[in-house]
């Protein structure tokens, strides 16, 4: 057992309120668990060691910093803010277009805290110790319901912002109704000492489309565990896109679960590690019903003593026949102290599905570049023009114009950063 | 159509009969006082005894590794016993002649006829049965040569020095549990050494054969070949046909110094069990080779039998400009269960490696891939290329690719694609379209699936491993 | 040698054939044609005994046997043969061995010896010089990675290895230039003799100026409603479809 697990359990047992039953659940998970050892395949190649023995500077926030939040240029965002997992924006004051409802998790009405309490777990599976402890714990959170037929054209951008050294843990809820459609940006960043755990569930009705965006920007010492979580019904359609920067333990577990027949999903996924950094993605995508399609790209550029982790799976039941699943994975290390580990896996239980995963590590190529070089060009450069273009690639695929934008700069320029001396 | 190609799939097991040999068998159970006995039939030397008991010792600490995707009940390793021979092998016999007649009728059965002028040209054979070695063919005819192919319990006395300085050298004692109990109870396996600069001038082979009741096989093949040297060899193993489970726990030793290249293939046809899951091998092996500088070994299985397999043939990519290669078919129906794979550890410059794996499953069994390709920071310029494939038959069966990758270095190239597909109506059709049957279709076109590893075969076998296939389909394809 | 007899088949709850009723005789060429959904590639498949495709009515024999009552493979060996419009891959499967299985097969059915080796590669050869594939493609995986032009070529060399007493050809023009029409139509001709039958299923007039036809028939909902000597097929050029009727207008040969 962790000092910080056993606090964790500590606290989250004076935690009172209408989710009682959940946060019971999870904690009897979370005591029957216990602390991940080596040989817990969902941790094995990321050490949790720094977490183990944590203990937050700042225990409890009696009113957060505040702090400015960026907009996205071109993005007119209808923008909630979690400071330091304290949420900081005053729901009623948004002006929300009509089909679109935001609650917070804390001042539910009854009606309120039923849906909620439908939604909450019941997308994220069980198996994430973190996701367990922000089950036990979180008690900031937001629940944002698209109404039937609803198109939000305004996207809704979740912003986590850790300042602080404190546990900051908090949830979204989203709940589509058949045939609604919505974009929603989930944004996070720190650089300071700070632990946040920030999962969010999404309930994709039918026919129902989601245009969704996960920008894991916490660096430095900043530490974070999230995950994004997808039940798809009969015809719903899943765009998400993830960026992720690597910091001192930085992990995201995507779940898209094909709940319903004739679904959608495609999921790209970038990640950028500077120097000493560590990223890690664990997708599912569970295929529980025939007809889905799922089609996943994970690239990623690896820095100095980096550590990138990939972890893909696809799983095909027995029922899901005439699935169409493509997933696959691209590395590039710069440096022979990073490391890369990816394990893109399949597990089949239906015959009559088309399923192909590839995973490539591949080298810099050496002659182009020594061609570059002698052209004067100057070597972070050179690897910029080379490399960068697989990365681009799924940044031109952001259906939003402006976040495309917005993104390639701040990725071109952190790519340049990346520079191994 | 699908229940047409289940059909087609029925199998029967031509090996699963039983022979009436008298043996000594052990008491089922295992203590160190089963090891010193063992160790005691061998009349083996202090040294061998010390490495045995060491072993032991590490296993009783050890735990059996759960993370495969197979599921069994659990092993009661104080019912097994753990050695079997034939009694007439007691008294060490000398030439053919002096081999039990039975024994000898069980081979000629198995089609592996013992008697050098029956056999095919070119292949020596070491011929293990229960725990020990039966009969080794061509020896003269290797020792001109300078190779030596001999039962490993003999080489403890005759090249201790060989066998001291390389046993345990690519799978340490400790490596896994099933290793180490191996290391504590081996009874006997093959010893080969091909000496610098010589091509050994036929194919070498030993053919298991599990035939007593509640005994496990446990044994350990160390194959050296020396500088320059160049080896092939093919293993083959049978089994009766039984309701009770036997463990098959063997460990295969690789050594290739520098220039050297070893190939070492595999026939597995361990008896599955029944198609209610009753009976069967549990087939857990570990399997590991080394390269030195410029060396390679080549891996090919073709993986037919046995209810649950559990093995990993691996190499140890050790010196520059090394290469490993890894060819796998594995079928299965039934209630089977494959867990198999391969471990490609590049740690010297520029070494390459490839894998090719073909998984068919069928009925209601299991067959995962499970692989590892690891690059070390001082592999510059290591290539890998790996390519599995699954093919599904039925809706009741499963197909799992787990392939692990890990890179430290930025001049390697790892690439990784894995696929999976069924046969189809379409596939199937056309070909009854041109008059063939559906058990000859669906033969013919699992057959064209695995071409890419079968021709990685050595020619006498390649033979083999389509009519395994064909047993196993219960086609027939010329 | 075939005698097709009121038959009514549907695939997947969908009624397709409405009533055919044709009779071949050995030597004789009949070319189908007919609007898209007629049910042309449907009579073809029925006849072959595809999965899928339900007789509901009617029957059908085959030298006086009845067909449904024969399996897939066994219509094969027993003469039928139909050239596939979109011929399947099967990877690592090659061609030679392929064919040298089902020219096997069918000899076995004939009661006579398999082939050796040799004489079958001497007539594999020959075969597949006949209709202008390279040598190799004995070699590769069956239709593995063939053009479309090469996949049709393909099965007109597996026809005449099979050497069947009616061959049912799927659209094998469709998609061919004209100097693969004409290699198509040679294999096709060479193979034609007084007991050789064939049925030509064809959307296009083009094919029947190089296979010249016995006769023509015209499939439309499921039914020959008009049939006819080759005049027939020309006049289809020229003119489509409407003189079927109302529903035809302006649908193009």
């Amino acid at each position: 057992m962790s000092q910080w697990l056993n606090k964790v359990i500590d606290d989250a047992t004076k935690v009172q309120d209408y989710l009682a039953p959940v946060r019971q659940q999870a904690l009897e998970h979370l005591r029957a668990e216990g602390w991940p050892t080596g040989r817990n395949e969902a941790w094995r190649f990321t050490p949790l060691s720094s977490l183990k023995e944590r203990e937050a500077a700042i225990d409890q926030l009696d009113s957060a910093v505040a702090s400015k939040v960026e907009s996205i240029p071109g993005v007119d965002s209808i923008d909630i803010v979690f400071i330091d997992g304290q949420l900081v924006s005053d729901l009623s004051a948004l002006t929300l277009p009509a089909g679109l409802q935001i609650h917070s998790l804390t001042n539910a009405t009854q009606t309120q805290q039923t849906e909620i309490t439908a939604l909450f777990g019941a997308v994220k599976p069980t198996r994430h110790l973190f996701g367990l402890v922000n089950d036990a714990l979180c008690q900031q959170g937001i629940y944002i319901e698209v109404q039937q037929s609803a198109k939000i054209d305004t996207p809704v951008r979740i912003v986590n912002l850790a300042t602080q050294d404190t546990d900051a843990h908090t949830r979204v809820l989203v709940n589509m109704q058949n045939n609604s459609q919505c974009s929603i940006i989930e944004y996070g960043s720190g650089t300071e000492q700070s632990f946040t755990t920030a999962f969010a569930e999404y309930r994709i009705g039918e026919s129902a489309s989601l245009e969704h965006y996960r920008f894991a920007f916490f660096t430095e010492l900043a530490k974070q565990v999230g995950g994004s979580h997808f039940s798809l019904h009969d015809n719903a359609r899943l765009n998400s896109t993830l960026v992720g920067y690597g910091s001192e333990l930085s992990r995201v577990d995507v779940d898209i679960i094909h709940a319903g027949e004739h679904a959608k999903a495609k999921m790209n996924a970038i990640y950028l590690l500077g120097e000493g950094e560590l990223f890690d993605l664990h997708s599912t995508i569970e295929h529980a019903m025939p007809n889905g399609t799922t089609e996943e790209n994970a690239r990623g550029i690896v820095g100095d003593r980096a550590r990138a982790v990939f972890n893909g799976r696809i799983h095909i039941h027995r029922d899901a026949q005439k699935t169409l699943a493509e997933l696959n994975n691209r590395n590039l290390l710069l440096s022979r102290r990073g490391i890369i580990n990816t394990k893109p896996e399949l597990e089949i239980y239906a015959d009559d599905v088309q399923c192909a995963h590839g995973a490539t590590v591949a080298e810099i190529e050496e002659q182009a570049l020594y061609y570059l070089l002698s052209r004067g060009i100057k070597r972070s450069k050179a690897l910029v023009m080379l490399n960068f273009g697989f990365i681009q690639e799924l940044v031109n695929a952001i259906p939003n114009p402006a976040i495309r934008d917005w993104l390639l700069p701040l990725l071109s320029k952190r790519f340049e950063s990346m520079e191994v001396k | 159509m699908s229940e047409q190609i289940e059909q087609a799939l029925e199998r029967k097991y031509d090996a699963g009969f039983y022979s009436e040999i008298e043996s000594e068998t052990f008491e089922a159970g295992l203590d160190e006082s089963i090891i010193r006995r063992i160790s005691e039939m061998k009349g083996e030397p202090e040294w061998m005894l010390a490495w045995r008991l060491k072993a032991y010792e590490t296993w009783l600490k050890m735990e059996e590794p759960e993370w495969a995707h197979v599921d069994y009940p659990k092993i009661d390793y104080q019912s097994i016993s753990y050695y079997s021979a034939p009694k007439s092998m007691a008294d060490k016999p000398q030439s053919l002649d002096e081999v039990d007649p039975e024994l000898l009728r069980t081979y000629e059965k198995l089609g592996i006829p013992l008697h050098e002028q029956e056999m095919l040209a070119g292949v020596a054979v070491d011929a293990v049965f229960d725990s020990v070695s039966v009969v080794t063919t061509f020896r003269s005819k290797l020792e001109e040569a300078g190779v030596i192919f001999c039962p490993i319990s003999e080489a403890v006395h005759k090249y201790p020095e060989l066998v001291k300085k390389y046993i345990g050298s690519v799978v340490p004692r400790a490596d896994n549990y099933f290793a180490a109990l191996n290391s504590a109870v081996f009874t006997d396996g093959s010893f080969v050494y091909i000496p610098k600069g010589v091509r050994c001038p036929m194919e070498l082979s030993t053919y298991f054969r599990i035939n007593e009741m509640n005994t496990g096989q446990f044994e350990r093949t160390l194959i050296v070949a020396d500088e320059g040297s160049h080896v092939s060899y093919l293993e083959g193993c049978t089994a009766p046909q039984r309701d009770e489970n036997q463990l098959h726990a063997a460990v295969v030793e690789l050594v290739a110094l520098d220039d050297a290249t070893i190939k070492y293939s595999t026939v597995q046809n361990w008896y599955p069990g029944d198609e209610n899951g009753v009976g069967g091998i549990y087939n857990f092996v570990t399997k590991r080779g080394i390269c030195h500088t410029n060396a390679k070994i080549s891996w090919t299985q073709v993986e037919t039998g046995s209810a649950v397999t559990w093995k990993y043939p691996s190499c140890v990519l050790k010196g520059d400009n090394s290469v490993g290669e890894f060819y796998s078919v594995a079928l299965t129906r039934g209630r089977q269960q494959a867990d198999t794979g391969t471990k490609m550890i590049h740690l010297g410059k520029n070494t390459r490696s490839t894998i090719i794996s073909k998984g068919i499953s069928a009925g209601k069994s299991n067959n995962a891939y499970r692989g590892l390709v690891k690059m070390g920071p001082k592999a510059d310029g290591a290539r890998n290329f790996t390519e599995c494939d699954s093919l599904l038959i039925g809706d009741t069966c499963g197909a799992h690719t787990f392939p692990y990758i890990e890179s430290r270095n930025p001049t390697a190239i790892v690439e990784h694609e894995a696929t999976t597909s069924k046969v189809s109506d379409e596939q199937l059709f056309l070909c009854q379209q041109r008059g063939l049957n559906p058990e000859k279709a669906v033969s013919m076109i699992v057959n064209g699936f695995c071409k890419e590893v079968f021709k990685e075969l050595p020619m006498e076998f390649a033979v083999e491993a389509g009519k395994l296939l064909e047993i196993s389909l219960e086609g027939s394809v010329g | 040698m075939l005698k097709i007899n009121n038959l009514h088949a549907r695939v997947e709850e969908k009624t397709i054939l409405n009533g055919v009723n044709l009779e071949i005789k050995p030597g004789e060429v009949h070319a189908i044609m007919g609007p898209n959904g007629a049910g042309k590639s449907t009579l073809g498949y029925v006849l072959s005994g595809r999965e899928g495709y339900e007789v509901l009515e009617g029957d059908v024999t085959f030298n006086n046997e009845a067909l449904f009552d024969m399996e897939i493979e066994e219509r094969a060996s027993n003469g039928l043969f139909l050239a596939f419009q979109y011929p399947v891959e099967i990877p690592g499967v090659s061609n030679m061995e392929f064919m040298k299985e089902s020219v096997n097969a069918v000899r076995e059915q004939q009661g006579l010896e398999p082939l050796s080796a040799a004489e079958f590669l001497k007539s594999a050869k020959e075969a597949c010089k006949q209709v202008q594939l390279p040598l190799d493609f004995l070699k590769r995986g069956v239709n593995e990675g063939f053009s479309g032009g090469e996949k049709k070529r393909n099965e007109i060399m597996q026809m005449i290895l099979l050497k069947p007493s009616l061959c049912i050809l799927d659209e094998s023009d469709s998609g061919l230039d004209i100097d693969a029409l004409q290699v198509v139509a040679n294999g096709v001709n060479s193979q034609r003799d007084d007991k050789r039958s064939f049925i030509v299923i064809t959307h296009y007039q083009r094919l029947l100026d190089f296979i010249k036809p016995d006769f023509v028939h015209i499939l439309a909902n499921g039914k020959i409603v008009k049939s006819g000597d080759a005049s027939l097929a020309l006049k289809v050029e020229k003119e489509g479809y409407a003189f079927l009727g109302k529903e035809f207008e302006g649908v193009e040969a």
